[in-house]
């Protein structure tokens, strides 16, 4: 039953797009970009075979309209649609339209979808598989006042500290930890306006909040041969308001028990839907040993990266091969090695990480070994408050742990973003912080480590060269000089022109 | 040479002086290679290569693994001074307003919630004092920069 694809729209942007984009290269697949107006120029429409343009101005009407993504598809007489993670990538209805348009959807199916996506329905549906959940309550209300009195109640069955979440949600949006009942109903409304907003689905339900809890993951694959395979843990427990900047596989404190036990989970899980295609099960692992699912994503994920670097695996490239009917290529799981990825935002981490905006006059990344990026973006592009403040992902493999950090601390140190303020200085010093050194790292991490709020440790002497390379810079007419030799600087040949250099002199 | 600059922690004056090919200022001094990267030997005598990027007024420095933003005072022009105008960080919308006009509200205070990047900020005061204008209702969108409250501090 091979239905070979031969041309692949990719209905996201960005990073992710990229990704695939260069997946379908790869594998000899002619690739459709889609894009919108303000994308135009992104990197992402370059990497595709075709590129249409999106009519429409919001998201609503641009990368999540699904009736707009399938006439394209149609017009271009695309044979699959990869929906990479966020937008339509989690949508049951869209993959349904899909599938009835006679395409293939590259991923599970719409069931599979319905059950792991809604997040209540999911709780019951591994609860009846055996798979072990946090202890909670789902909150089947829908009119506000109803689902505030529900989750009133419920509260006092939870117990405090704990986690208000919405059913729809993903990526932090919708997701309120409640330290104290008298912030239970503010926090409820707020993360119910999030969630409709995001979603257009208020309900939300309550889980205990488990601190000092690792977020561990665990890699599916199943093919239409018979075949779920999981392929091993990532731990993404780093994480600033709900969303990950730092993870790696392995689990630095996993053991074989563990892992066996939590992937024989994570097979069953994925079985107890008759999963198809990559997945990712979600579980909290406590300190001792015990742990709880959280969700399924049933799709791609960000940080898929680590799983590929330390397994040998091309997620992407089999998520198309599953796509078309053939049997996964991999074999026996080997884990080989560490890989740790960092997500590059632009943001503001000493404001509490508020997203940032400007333009990318230097955007210059790590080169060397053991070095991946994973890019949506290049120099002289413009971050715009249009889309996710993610930009590129950094990702480094290495044949131990502490190597794998040393790396990454290079690599950091060798990356150059002039003209939006991004997280790298944070990430950088995040590698310092003895929990990640030691991988004792949980899902309060950040915020333990900078109740305040984290601030950069510079040197008086280096904050005052600094003002003296600016003064310099200004009384040199260098910024005349860097914006017409632009493109001979990047250009220069193997020596990147923008690593900074540590001499120290006796 | 002089400059001012306005950095995280205020405003600066440099005194560049000039030796040879090198630019000295508090006993560090800077240099400038051919292909724009400037190389600066710091008081301790170790050497850093730097890059340097202007966007708009701002200088971008980038320097042993920290970046700085580095905001040019032109000579001659009124050094913007800190007023009590709380600004929208982002381009968003404003989702509520938590205070009235004439309340006295405590530094840390949430005055107002905007949404931006699909997510939900909080604007907070920034030191204790009383709310003498609210510019902006639920659901207005603003514009990055644009005062969105005025804060007056209690003592004056």
């Amino acid at each position: 039953m091979a239905n070979k694809l031969s041309k692949v729209l990719v209905a996201n942007r960005g990073e992710i797009a990229c990704r695939i984009l260069r997946a379908c290269n790869e594998a000899g697949i002619a690739s459709v970009a889609i894009y919108a107006s303000n994308d135009a120029k992104s990197l992402f429409v370059e990497l595709a075979d075709e590129a249409v343009q999106l009519s429409g101005d919001t998201i609503a009407q641009t990368y999540l309209d699904q009736q707009q993504i399938l006439r394209i598809a149609a017009a271009t007489g695309s044979d699959a649609i990869h929906p990479g993670f966020g937008f339509l990538s989690e949508r049951a209805d869209f993959a349904q339209a899909v599938g009835d348009a006679g395409i293939q959807w590259v991923g599970p199916s719409p069931a599979a979808i319905t059950k792991m996506g809604d997040k209540m329905t999911a709780r019951i549906t591994m609860r009846n598989a055996g798979v072990p959940v946090i202890p909670g309550e789902e909150i089947e209300e829908i009119e506000e006042q109803a689902a505030l009195i529900a989750i009133e109640s419920a509260s006092h069955r939870v117990g405090y500290p704990l986690l208000l979440k919405a059913s729809s949600g993903g990526g932090g949006k919708g997701m309120r930890a409640v330290h104290d009942p008298s912030e239970l109903i503010s926090s409820a409304q707020g993360a119910r306006r999030e969630a409709i907003a995001a979603f257009g689905d208020g309900r939300v339900y309550i889980e205990r909040l488990l601190t000092g809890s690792k977020h561990v993951e665990i890699q599916v694959l199943a093919d239409r041969h018979g075949r779920t395979i999981h392929l091993g843990e990532r731990e993404c427990s780093v994480q600033r308001r709900h969303q990950k900047v730092f993870e790696e596989a392995p689990c630095a404190t996993m053991t074989d028990q563990i892992r066996d036990a939590m992937g024989s989970a994570a097979v069953a899980a994925a079985q107890a839907v008759d999963y198809e295609g990559a997945g990712t099960v979600e579980f909290l692992l406590a300190p001792n040993g015990e742990f709880f699912f959280l969700e399924m994503n049933t799709r791609i994920q960000v940080e898929h990266p680590v799983t590929e670097l330390v397994t040998g695996v091309d997620l992407v490239r089999e998520q198309l091969r599953i796509a078309a009917g053939e049997p996964m290529s991999c074999g026996e799981l080997m884990i080989r090695g560490h890989s740790i990825e960092v997500r590059l935002y632009a943001e503001d981490a000493t404001n509490n990480f508020l997203p940032a905006i400007g333009k990318l006059a230097v955007f210059s990344p790590p080169e060397g070994p053991g070095v991946r990026l994973d890019s949506g973006v290049r120099e002289g592009d413009e971050v715009t408050p249009n889309y996710d403040p993610m930009l590129a992902k950094l990702i480094v493999w290495a044949p131990s742990r502490p190597e794998a950090l040393q790396r990454m601390r290079r690599a950091l140190d060798e990356f150059v973003v002039l003209g939006t303020t991004t997280n790298i200085r944070f990430l950088r010093e995040l590698c310092d912080q003895p929990e990640v050194i030691n991988g004792t790292t949980d899902t309060t991490t950040i915020d333990r480590l900078w109740p305040n709020g984290w601030s950069s440790n510079v040197s008086q002497s280096i904050q005052s060269a600094a003002l003296l390379v600016a003064s310099c810079a200004e009384a040199n007419g260098l910024q005349r000089r860097t914006s017409s030799n632009s493109n001979q600087v990047t250009s220069e040949g193997p020596v990147s022109p923008f690593t900074t250099l540590k001499r120290r002199f006796p | 040479m002089q400059n001012q600059f306005k950095s995280a922690d205020g405003l600066v004056e440099v005194n560049l002086s000039k030796q040879g090919d090198s630019w000295l200022y508090e006993g560090q001094s800077c240099q400038i290679l051919a292909d724009g990267r400037l190389q600066v030997t710091t008081s301790d005598g170790s050497v850093h290569l730097a890059r340097a990027a202007k966007v708009g007024d701002v200088w971008w420095v980038h320097l042993s693994g920290h970046t700085f933003k580095l905001e040019r005072i032109e000579p001659g022009a009124n050094a913007s001074e800190e007023q009590g105008g709380l600004t929208a960080p982002m381009p968003g919308k404003v989702l509520e307003v938590m205070v009235e006009v004439g309340q006295q509200v405590s530094a840390g205070a949430t005055l107002m919630i905007l949404e931006a990047m699909k997510m939900e900020h909080k604007i907070v005061a920034s030191e204790d004092g009383i709310i003498t204008a609210i510019n902006f209702n639920a659901g207005d969108q603003v514009e990055q920069g644009v005062t969105l409250l005025d804060l007056e501090n209690d003592d004056e």
